[in-house]
């Protein structure tokens, strides 16, 4: 059974087992925000979509939360009013403050972008909403959208699993629990001045960039993937021999899982976790070709619905002990962003996150040219990430970077370009970013 | 069509402001509404003041209080200069006007610095006193009277602050701090006094003031507690 308007003052939720790690770890260079951009042909028509905003905003109750402290733990609680709509003045990600609903939209010219906190959703679960959006904007722009195209109509009813903790439902206690890794490789360069982050955004044919991973026999995903840690090595075999000595020698890259693709939920919470495919430079230098070998191998292996039952295990198992779930919030925030550092952040050098090819009705498509996945602000360690969406013949890449170096997102770059694959630039419109 | 020519999106046909940013819609848009133009100037002028930041909100209000505490000593030392030949009673006008304005000063400059403001502040006001003393013949009252209520007040002030800034709910409540705060400082200042006047510490006016103030502390808190939504308990203690 959905939940009733008149239920809505009583509406709450606990954290849902990925989101418990993030109100920790979160500042303001840190805020654990990511943001969905869709860039259209034609600026946006205002009127209409403050419409359709309004329209779609009681389909997704559970979207509409603030952020609260509990004595154990932190939970989720309704909050009354409209999803915020302001102007995007470029500032990419900003921490939601107290007391805000965790997730905004901003409106600039042609482009749409909904930015959400990760303590509310993943990547996929925030498209959901802003598929509807775009759909039902095009029926606002006089499109005739097909009855049969999936997608949260604002009519239809809302689904009690679609707020459920899907890790909960498939933790199996039974499963032992993963072994922690080593330490990863972590860039070495100096820090922008704060505001830390900035995203650049390169553009390429997804045709183009597909043919070539098919030669090689693997998926964009792979490739991406590869050339990540083809660059991540010349970075490191750069470094002086001094400097090289000090570093470990583990390139491991984070990469998003979508685990509705494995276990299946209508869940519109988190519901990923991460793989991490690896080289090891202690075995000496590796070739693009030895790369895209290992990496195959090892999203193959890793993507396995038993090995990732272990890591839900690890990660649930941990919450459900009782001596933890009795420690007071203050003392588990602390905990939590030690292990952060400690056991997350350090044991990987880089993230990338494909979301794959976006698909709409053919009526809501023609109406844009490309979407933007901006992944959360990496953090001082990582330093980089790179956030990878499809749409049409556009693959656009979002590099997240935190440093005073561009030496990352220009070697990707220069790479791709030797191996045939074109890459634009986005060229942001200045007064756009003065604001 | 019409755009808004700040954010770039497309408006109603007669749309006045852009819904999304406040931006009026440009002249060359909106030819029939030449009778809105005043109405636009000020909005424009506004919406450019909204646009500064807080620092440079700061920084204006800085450079107007600066330019009528120095018109103001400026014109005081003037008139004691022409009728008396001499700086005499305007010597007070300028101490108070500089004192004044370093204080401003540490506000706009030191806003985030909490600590630092209040400590540089308190230095400022008993360079003042001292000042103040030497003007009217060292009777030495400062030292005595003077800094150690000065002192009280900027714990008082300083602590009020502190606890407006982590209090979760900002309503009654604080007023019942301020009531506390005031009651206590009355204390203080007729402890200091009895000390001064009498060479031991004797409470007497201070007491009511304060059984007052905790009393309507108490019934302000009361308030308080009762307007408050309370939160289910299932919920704050989940585990």
């Amino acid at each position: 059974m959905g939940i009733t308007s008149a239920d809505y003052e009583r509406f709450w939720f606990p954290l849902d087992n990925a989101a418990k790690i993030y109100p920790a770890i979160i500042s303001d260079e840190v805020p654990a925000v990511f943001r969905l951009t869709a860039v259209l042909k034609q600026p946006v028509k205002l009127k209409s979509f403050q419409k359709v905003v309004l329209l779609i905003e009681k389909r997704f109750p559970y979207y509409k939360v603030q952020l609260k402290e509990g004595f154990f733990w932190f939970y989720l609680e309704h909050l009354p009013g409209h999803i915020p709509i302001d102007v995007d003045k470029n500032i990419l990600c900003k921490r939601f403050s107290k007391g805000e609903m965790l997730l905004r939209i901003l409106v600039r010219e042609n482009r749409i972008s909904v930015e959400f906190s990760h303590i509310l959703t993943d990547g996929s679960g925030g498209f959901e909403l802003l598929k509807t959006i775009l759909i039902e904007y095009s029926k606002a722009c006089k499109a005739d959208i097909p009855v049969e195209f999936p997608y949260m109509k604002p009519d239809s009813t809302m689904l009690e699993e679609e707020y459920e903790d899907a890790y909960n439902r498939y933790f199996n206690k039974e499963i032992p629990p993963v072994i922690r890794r080593s330490k990863a490789f972590h860039l070495p360069f100096p820090l922008n001045p704060i505001p830390r982050f900035k995203q650049s955004t390169f553009i390429i044919s997804l045709k183009q960039i597909k043919q070539i991973a098919s030669i090689q026999q693997v998926n964009i995903t792979v490739y991406l993937i590869s050339v990540y840690l083809y660059v991540l090595q010349e970075i490191f075999e750069d470094l002086p021999p001094s400097n090289k000595y000090k570093k470990n020698k583990r390139l491991r890259i984070q990469v998003p899982v979508d685990l509705r693709n494995i276990f299946p939920t209508k869940t519109m919470r988190n519901f990923s976790l991460f793989v991490m495919p690896e080289i090891d430079l202690r075995l000496g230098h590796y070739t693009f070709d030895e790369i895209l070998k290992s990496v195959y191998h090892q999203m193959q292996l890793e993507t396995d619905e038993k090995l990732i039952n272990k890591i839900i295990a690890r990660n649930v198992g941990g919450e459900r002990k009782i001596y933890v779930r009795g420690i007071p919030l203050f003392l588990k925030s602390a905990l939590l962003r030690m292990e952060f550092y400690s056991l997350g952040t350090s044991q990987y050098s880089g993230v990338i996150s494909n979301m794959g090819k976006m698909k709409l009705p053919p009526e809501t498509e023609v109406l844009i040219d490309y979407f933007i996945a901006v992944l959360p602000p990496p953090n001082k360690m990582l330093k980089t990430n790179c956030g990878v969406i499809g749409f049409g013949d556009k693959l656009v890449l979002s590099f997240g970077n935190i440093t005073r170096s561009k030496e990352f997102e220009n070697k990707f770059k220069s790479f791709l370009e030797k191996q045939g694959i074109h890459m634009d630039t986005e060229i942001k419109n200045e007064k756009h970013d003065l604001l | 069509m019409i755009y808004c020519k700040n954010c770039g999106v497309e408006l109603e046909e007669n749309a006045n402001f852009c819904s999304l940013c406040g931006e009026p819609v440009s002249d060359e848009n909106n030819a029939g509404l030449d009778y809105l133009t005043t109405g636009k100037t000020s909005k424009t002028a506004l919406i450019d003041f909204q646009k500064l930041t807080h620092l440079q909100k700061r920084k204006i209000f800085w450079e107007i209080a600066g330019m009528i505490l120095f018109s103001g000593i400026l014109i005081t030392a003037t008139i004691n200069l022409v009728s008396d030949h001499s700086i005499t009673w305007s010597k007070y006008t300028i101490t108070i006007g500089l004192a004044l304005f370093m204080n401003i000063t540490l506000i706009v400059f030191l806003y985030k610095k909490l600590f630092l403001s209040f400590f540089l502040s308190f230095v400022i006001s008993a360079i003042l006193f001292f000042l103040l003393d030497i003007y009217t013949g060292n009777t030495g009252w400062v030292t005595k009277l003077g800094i150690p209520l000065l002192l009280t007040a900027y714990i008082i002030v300083l602590s009020f602050v502190l606890v407006e800034k982590k209090a979760k709910q900002k309503g009654l409540n604080l007023l019942a701090y301020a009531f506390l705060a005031l009651g206590f400082l009355c204390v203080c200042i007729d402890g200091t006094i009895s000390i001064y006047t009498k060479n031991f510490f004797n409470l007497g006016w201070s007491l009511t003031v304060m059984v007052s103030a905790i009393i309507i502390s108490a019934l302000l808190w009361y308030v308080n507690q009762r307007l408050k939504k309370v939160t289910d308990l299932k919920r704050f203690f989940h585990i």
